[in-house]
C-alpha cells in the first residue's frame, strides 16, 4: 500500500458542494413519516399526566371499543416479549424499566398505553379515552429535590445514579486551594435542554415473516440500533434490520431506541402489522430524553502571576427517571484543565435521579467544563487585576509543554489551543475593543468582549468497547462508477460528501462518479453511528485506506493488461494513465468491465472485479483545539443581548472540505447561543414540562445567530488523512465566549453568575443592582414554606430494614453486580474467611483474580490491580449481611462504583 | 399532535356563517386565517363540532375610508393590510406595529379580524386597536352592533364577543396625518409576542397634545390603555413635557404578571423606560422637523 503523492488530491480541502444537499433543499429526503408501507397502523402514546406516583388501574375497554383501533396495549401485554432495555454501553441499565410504565410512574409524559389505529387520528381520539387512576407522590423534580427528596426508584438506595471521584475531601487539595495567593470559585448552573432535533423521533416498524424485524428509525446510526435491539428483543432467530436514509438531526438524542421505539416495534410484532409511530413536537419537547441539567461549583487556586496551582470541582447531573446510561460524566473531569497546566486537580461527580425525562447525550456531553473553566478564568482576570488575554496565554498547554499528561492521565502530544489563541488575536484587535468599549460606556452603552479556549478529545475509538472503529466498503462497478458502502450515518453532517471527497482522490474519478450508501444496516460494517466527533477522523481514515487498496488492484490490473510496471500507472479524471504513453490510457469502466467479465485476462489468481474494504482504527483519541471571541452589546434598557461579531479560530487538521467544517461549527454555535440565551426545557414543582411548544421552547432564530468569522489552522492529526473531529466543537466553545463577552459588557454593574439561560429579566437585575432571582426553594427543605396539599408520604423502603441477625457466614460463593461507568458488570466472588484475613478470587467475563483482604465485623476490604482498560487499583468495601452483599469500589480515576450482590 | 375530528362548512356568505353560529349554539369556530386556530386544534386545546370558513367571504375583505376613518374588513390578510398605500397614509403607527405580528410566512394568511378577535393580551393587533380608539362591528343572527375595542377585552383570549357573533370589520376613527407615532416592542425574538410593548399616536396642534391614544401590551390580561398618562399629555407644550412622570403613570395603569419568559418586575421596569425612551425620541424627532 502506498500513499499517492500530495498533488494528486484534487477533492480532500475544497469545498465541494454537499452532494445531499440537492435532495433536502427541494423537500426530496426520506425520513422515516415518508415511509408508507402496505396495512400500516398508527400508533399514540397515553402518558403520565403526573410525575411521580402508582397506577391504581388502567380502564382500556372504551377505547378499544371505537372505530380503527386495533389494539390499546400496556405493560402487561409487552411483558412476555421480556425486552432489556440497554444503555448506549449496551448493558442493562442501572434501574429496571420496561417500554411502557410498569405500576409506577416516573415522569410527566411516562409512556403508560399505546393505542394501535389504522390512522393517527383515530389513535389520539382513543388514547383520550384511556382511563388510567394515579395515586400521585410528591415529585422529584431538580437536583436539591433528588439530594433532599424520597428515592425515585423504590429499589435503590438514594437517588443517586452514579458516582466518580473523591467523596472525601482531599487534604493535600484542599491545603493547596486554601495556601494560595488567589483562590477564585464559581458555582455554575446550566438549564435543561431539549435535542430539538428538525426531524423528531419516529419508527416504522413490520415483522417480514418469521425471522426478519424490519425497523424503519431515525437515528445517529442503524448498526448500532440493530445491534442494541438484537440484544434488547433477544429473540433467537429474529434477525433486524434497521434502515435510515436521511436523518434530520439528533444532537444525542437519538443514539439508540428508547421506550416509545421499543414499544411500537413490539406492537408490530404482537400486531403482526406494520406500525409507524412519529413523534410530535409536543412529545418530543416534554416526553424525550433531555440533557445538560447541571451544577458544578469550581475552585481554582493561582500563584501571584496568574497561574494555576491546584483546582476542584464539585458536579452534579440530573439524570432523569431513565437514563439512557447513568451517568456522573468523567468526561467533564477528564478534560476539565487538558487544554492548561495544572499541577493539581479533584472532583466529585454524581448523576442523580429525578422524576423527570431521563438524560440522553447532547453534543459535547460534558461541555460544562469548558463552561466552567473558560468562565472561572475570567473572572479569575478580574479578581487577580490581570487581563482575560493574558491569564490564558500564562495557563495554557503549549507546544514547548508537550509531550505531557495532565493530572487525570490523559496524554497531550499536538494540541494547539495557544496557537489557536495567537491566530484569533491576529483577526480581534483587543487593544482597539478596549478603546470602543470604553468609548461606547461613556455614551451608556455596553460592549463586552468574550475569549475561551479548549480542546475536544474527538474520533475516539478502541477505548470504550461500543465506540468501534468504521469500515468503507468500496467497490467500481462494471459501469466505471464508485460505490461506497460506510458504516458511518449522516444525520446532516454531509458525510455523503466527505467521504466521496476522500475515495474520488484515491481512485482519480470525478465526485460525481462516487455514491455514498450509509442507511442500511444490512449492507456494510459495523460503526456505532455519528457521536464524539468520529466520523470525519475515522470514516474519512476508512474511506482513504480502502480507496488506496482499490487503487492498488486497478493499477495491478491495468499494469497486466497494457503490460506496464504498476509504479508507471496513475489514475485521474476517470481513466488509467501510463506514464510516458498516453495512448494506452483506458477508462475506468474498460477496466472494470474486464475486471469482473474477463477472468482470463486478469493476472492469474488475482479475484475478479474491483472491490475492496478497509477497517480503520484510528490512534486512542484526536483532539481538536481552539480559542473563539465574540463581542456582544447588552441593551442596559431591556436587558437583550446583541451579537455583533464572533471569530472562530479552530485547529481541526487537515479540513476534508472547509465549509463542512464551518457549517458544523456553525450550528454548533448556534446551539450554545440558544443555551446561553434563549432556551429552557424547564419543568415546575410538579414536574410539568413550562416549555411544550417551540412558542415556549425558545430556539434562536436566523435573526439570532450572527455570521460568523473562521480562523482555520490545520495541524495534522496522527489520524489517516490528518484529519480531526469537529462536530461537537461549537457546542462545547461557544457558551462560556458568549457568557464572558455578557460578564465583560456588564461589568461596570458586577458579576454576572452563570446561571443560565441569562435572560434579558436576569440581566436586568444586574443592571438595576437588584438581586438575581433565586430559584425556589426545593419542596423537600426544611425552609420550604408552601402549602403541600399533594404530597402524601413517600413509599415504603423496598428493602427490609433490619437484616436478619444469624449472620451465615461468608465463605463461599456470591454474585456481585459492579455498576461502573460503562453500565453494570456482572462477577461472581468467593471467598474464605481465616480470622481476620479473607482470601478469595472474582470471576467476570474478562477472566479470573485473586486478591486477599481483611475482615473487620461484617466488612470485608481487599484491593487489586487491573490492566484493562488501563492501569488501576481497585479498593473494595462490601458488606454482608444475611444473604445479601452491599459496598463500593474505589476505581481510581473512575471514582467510586457501588456493588450489590446475593448468594450465589 | 392531530385535530379531534370536526365538521368543516365553506360559508357563502356573513348571513350564511351567522346561521352556521347560531345554529352550533356555541360548539362552533371561526376560521379565517387559521394561524392560531390550526396549532390549537392540533394540539386539541380547541376541539370544535364546527368549522366554519370565512377567510374567503368578500364581505370580509379589503380597506376602504369610512366615516371619516378607515374600514378593515376582519378577513383581510395581514400581508395585504401590510402594503395598502391608504393604510400607510392615514395610520403609519399601525402599519408599524402589524410588521411586528408574527413571520412574513404567518402574516400571509393570518388576518385583521382574527387577531383582534384572539385577544392574546401580548399581541400587537388588539392593543393597537385600543389605542387607536377602533371599533368593532359584529353581526349574528340577533342583529348587528358596535362595540369599543376598549370594552371588547375582559382577559386572556377573553372578549366581549359572544359564540354567536361574527366580527365583520374595525373601524379607525381619523388621526392627523403628522400624528406621532410611538410603538416600542420588546419581545425575546423577532416575531414573538411581546415581554413588553406599547403603541399609539400623539395628535399635535400649535406644539400642544391634544389628543392621546396609548396602549401597553404585555403588560396584563388585556391590551391596556395607558389612560392616566393620556389625560396628563393632552394639553402639554411638546417641549416641556416630563417622559418620566408620564412614564410613571403609563406604568401605575399597567398589571404585567411572571412567566417563564420575564418577571412582572421586569416588565415595569423595562417598560417604564421604553415608554420614556420612545415618548422622548418621538417628541424629539417632532421637535426637530
Amino acid at each position: 500500500m502506498s500513499a499517492p503523492p500530495i498533488s494528486a488530491q484534487r477533492f480532500i480541502g475544497q469545498r465541494v458542494p454537499r452532494k445531499e444537499d440537492g435532495r433536502l433543499l427541494t423537500g426530496r429526503g426520506s425520513f422515516v413519516d415518508d415511509i408508507i408501507l402496505p396495512g400500516m397502523l398508527h400508533a399514540a402514546f397515553v402518558r403520565s399526566p403526573i410525575a411521580r406516583g402508582t397506577i391504581r388501574s388502567i380502564d382500556t375497554d372504551v377505547a378499544r371499543a371505537q372505530p380503527g383501533v386495533h389494539a390499546v396495549l400496556t405493560q402487561a401485554d409487552l411483558a412476555p416479549f421480556g425486552v432489556t432495555m440497554l444503555s448506549f454501553f449496551l448493558g442493562p441499565v442501572e434501574v429496571a424499566m420496561t417500554p411502557l410504565a410498569d405500576g409506577r410512574v416516573a415522569y410527566v409524559g411516562h409512556p403508560v398505553a399505546l393505542v394501535i389505529a389504522d390512522d393517527r387520528y383515530l389513535a389520539e381520539d382513543a388514547a383520550s379515552l384511556v382511563v388510567v387512576d394515579y395515586a400521585e407522590e410528591a415529585a422529584v423534580v431538580t437536583l436539591d429535590d433528588a439530594r433532599l427528596g424520597p428515592r425515585v426508584h423504590p429499589d435503590t438506595d438514594d437517588n443517586v445514579a452514579a458516582l466518580m471521584g473523591e467523596e472525601e475531601a482531599d487534604a493535600a487539595l484542599e491545603a493547596l486551594l486554601a495556601g494560595a495567593p488567589h483562590l477564585v470559585s464559581q458555582s455554575i448552573r446550566h438549564q435543561r435542554i431539549a435535542q430539538s432535533p428538525m426531524e423528531t423521533r419516529g419508527v416504522v416498524a413490520s415483522l417480514q415473516g418469521e425471522s426478519e424485524l424490519l425497523v424503519h428509525i431515525t437515528c445517529a446510526g442503524p448498526q448500532l440500533v440493530a445491534r442494541w435491539l438484537t440484544l434488547a428483543l433477544d429473540r433467537p432467530g429474529l434477525s433486524v434490520r434497521v434502515v435510515a436514509k436521511d436523518v434530520g438531526g439528533s444532537f444525542g438524542l437519538k443514539n439508540h431506541p428508547w421506550m416509545e421505539e421499543v414499544s411500537a416495534i413490539l406492537a408490530a410484532m404482537l400486531l403482526r402489522r406494520p406500525v409507524k409511530w412519529i413523534e410530535d413536537r409536543i412529545e418530543n419537547l416534554t416526553a424525550a430524553n433531555q440533557a445538560r441539567e447541571q451544577e458544578m461549583t469550581l475552585r481554582a487556586a493561582f500563584d501571584t502571576n496568574g497561574r494555576l496551582i491546584a483546582s476542584h470541582a464539585d458536579y452534579a447531573l440530573n439524570n432523569g427517571a431513565y437514563p439512557m446510561g447513568a451517568d456522573a460524566n468523567i468526561a467533564v473531569h477528564m478534560f476539565l484543565w487538558a487544554a492548561y497546566n495544572i499541577p493539581a486537580y479533584s472532583f466529585v461527580s454524581r448523576g442523580w435521579y429525578s422524576n423527570t425525562p431521563g438524560l440522553a447525550a447532547y453534543r459535547g456531553p460534558w461541555a460544562i467544563e469548558t463552561l466552567a473553566r473558560e468562565t472561572l478564568l475570567d473572572r479569575a482576570a478580574r479578581q487577580i487585576g490581570i487581563d482575560p488575554v493574558e491569564i490564558r496565554r500564562r495557563n495554557l498547554c503549549t507546544a514547548a509543554d508537550q509531550p505531557s499528561v495532565t493530572p487525570l492521565g490523559i496524554p497531550r502530544e499536538d494540541i494547539t489551543p495557544a496557537q489557536c489563541l495567537e491566530k484569533l488575536l491576529e483577526v480581534v484587535d483587543v487593544p482597539a475593543f478596549r478603546a470602543e468599549q470604553a468609548a461606547a460606556r461613556a455614551q451608556g452603552r455596553y460592549l463586552g468582549l468574550g475569549l475561551a479556549a479548549y480542546i475536544e478529545p474527538t474520533g475516539a475509538a478502541g477505548s470504550i468497547a461500543v465506540m468501534t472503529g468504521e469500515l468503507a466498503q468500496l467497490r467500481i462497478e462494471p459501469t466505471g462508477r464508485v460505490v461506497a458502502v460506510m458504516s458511518v450515518h449522516s444525520q446532516g453532517h454531509g458525510t455523503q460528501t466527505t467521504m466521496a471527497q476522500c475515495i474520488a482522490d484515491q481512485l482519480g474519478v470525478p465526485i460525481e462518479d462516487v455514491t455514498i450508501f450509509d442507511g442500511d444496516s444490512s449492507r456494510g460494517g459495523f460503526g456505532p453511528g455519528a457521536g464524539g466527533s468520529r466520523q470525519g477522523v475515522i470514516g474519512g481514515g476508512a474511506a482513504i485506506r480502502a480507496g488506496r487498496l482499490l487503487a492498488d488492484k486497478v493499477k495491478a490490473v491495468a499494469a497486466h493488461l497494457l503490460n506496464a510496471s504498476p509504479e508507471a500507472i496513475s489514475l485521474s479524471d476517470g481513466m488509467v494513465h501510463v506514464a510516458g504513453a498516453p495512448e494506452m490510457r483506458r477508462t475506468l469502466r474498460e477496466i472494470a468491465e474486464i475486471a469482473y467479465g474477463e477472468p482470463g485476462r486478469l493476472p492469474p489468481g488475482m479475484e475478479t472485479g474491483l472491490e475492496a474494504q478497509y477497517r480503520y482504527d484510528p490512534p486512542p483519541m484526536t483532539f481538536t483545539s481552539a480559542a473563539h471571541a465574540c463581542i456582544v452589546e447588552v441593551d442596559a434598557d431591556t436587558g437583550f443581548v446583541g451579537i455583533r461579531r464572533w471569530v472562530s479560530s479552530e485547529d481541526c487538521g487537515v479540513m476534508i472540505n472547509p465549509a463542512v467544517v464551518e457549517g458544523q461549527i456553525a450550528g454548533g454555535l448556534a446551539q450554545a447561543i440558544g443555551s446561553v440565551l434563549l432556551e429552557d426545557a424547564a419543568r415546575d414543582a410538579q414536574g410539568n414540562p413550562t416549555a411544550a411548544t417551540f412558542k415556549d421552547y425558545a430556539l434562536p432564530t436566523i435573526f439570532d445567530v450572527p455570521d460568523f468569522e473562521y480562523v482555520h489552522a490545520d495541524t495534522p492529526s496522527q489520524a489517516e488523512g490528518g484529519f480531526r473531529g469537529v462536530g461537537e466543537g461549537g457546542c462545547i466553545i461557544g457558551p462560556p465566549t458568549l457568557v464572558n463577552a455578557i460578564a465583560d459588557a456588564l461589568a461596570p454593574f458586577g458579576e454576572v453568575p452563570v446561571d443560565l439561560p441569562l435572560t434579558p429579566a436576569k440581566l436586568m437585575t444586574v443592571i438595576e443592582g437588584q438581586p438575581w432571582p433565586e430559584r425556589p426553594v426545593s419542596r423537600f427543605h426544611p425552609d420550604h414554606r408552601a402549602p403541600e396539599v399533594d404530597a402524601p408520604a413517600p413509599v415504603a423502603p423496598a428493602v427490609a430494614a433490619v437484616a436478619p441477625a444469624i449472620a451465615v457466614g461468608i465463605d463461599g460463593a456470591w454474585k456481585l453486580v459492579l455498576a461502573t461507568p460503562m453500565g453494570p458488570q456482572p462477577m461472581v466472588a468467593h471467598f474464605q474467611v481465616a480470622g481476620d484475613r479473607v482470601t478469595g478470587r472474582l470471576e467476570a467475563d474478562q477472566g479470573s483474580q485473586e486478591f486477599t483482604g481483611t475482615l473487620s465485623g461484617d466488612q470485608v476490604r481487599w484491593e487489586m490491580k487491573v490492566t484493562k482498560p488501563m492501569a488501576i487499583t481497585l479498593k473494595y468495601e462490601l458488606t454482608f449481611a444475611g444473604s445479601s452483599v452491599s459496598g463500593k469500589c474505589k476505581m481510581g480515576l473512575f471514582g467510586t462504583a457501588k456493588v450489590r450482590g446475593e448468594r450465589a | 399532535m392531530k385535530p379531534a375530528p370536526f365538521d368543516y362548512i365553506r360559508a357563502t356568505s356573513i348571513d350564511h356563517a351567522c346561521a352556521l353560529l347560531a345554529e352550533a349554539g356555541g360548539g362552533a369556530q371561526l376560521l379565517a386565517g387559521g394561524q392560531t386556530l390550526m396549532p390549537l386544534l392540533a394540539l386539541r386545546m380547541s376541539q370544535p363540532f364546527i368549522l366554519i370558513d370565512i377567510g374567503h367571504l368578500p364581505e370580509l375583505q379589503g380597506i376602504a375610508p369610512h366615516g371619516g376613518g378607515l374600514r378593515i374588513g376582519a378577513a383581510t390578510r395581514q400581508a395585504d393590510a401590510l402594503v395598502n398605500p391608504l393604510l400607510a397614509q392615514a395610520l403609519p403607527v399601525f402599519v408599524t406595529a402589524l410588521a411586528h405580528v408574527g413571520h412574513h410566512q404567518t402574516r400571509n394568511r393570518g388576518t385583521i379580524g382574527g387577531s383582534i378577535a384572539l385577544g392574546e393580551p401580548a399581541a400587537e393587533m388588539p392593543a393597537t386597536a385600543v389605542a387607536l380608539g377602533a371599533s368593532m362591528t359584529l353581526r349574528s343572527t340577533r342583529g348587528a352592533r358596535t362595540i369599543a375595542a376598549d370594552d371588547l377585552y375582559l382577559g386572556p383570549y377573553a372578549t366581549a364577543i359572544a359564540p354567536d357573533e361574527l366580527l365583520v370589520a374595525i373601524d379607525y376613527p381619523a388621526w392627523p396625518a403628522d400624528a406621532v407615532p410611538l410603538f416600542r416592542e420588546v419581545a425575546r425574538r423577532p416575531g414573538d409576542f411581546a415581554l413588553v410593548g406599547l403603541v399609539g399616536a400623539l395628535a399635535i396642534a400649535d406644539g400642544r397634545i391634544e389628543r392621546a391614544g396609548i396602549a401597553w401590551f404585555g403588560m396584563g390580561p388585556t391590551p391596556i390603555r395607558a389612560r392616566q398618562a393620556e389625560q396628563a399629555l393632552v394639553g402639554q407644550a411638546i417641549d416641556r413635557i416630563d417622559v418620566q412622570a408620564i412614564a410613571d403613570l403609563a406604568i401605575a395603569d399597567s398589571a404585567p404578571f411572571d412567566d417563564g419568559h420575564a418577571s412582572a418586575a421586569y416588565r415595569r421596569s423595562v417598560g417604564r423606560r421604553i415608554f420614556a425612551n420612545g415618548l422622548m425620541q418621538a417628541l424629539d424627532r417632532r421637535l426637530a422637523a
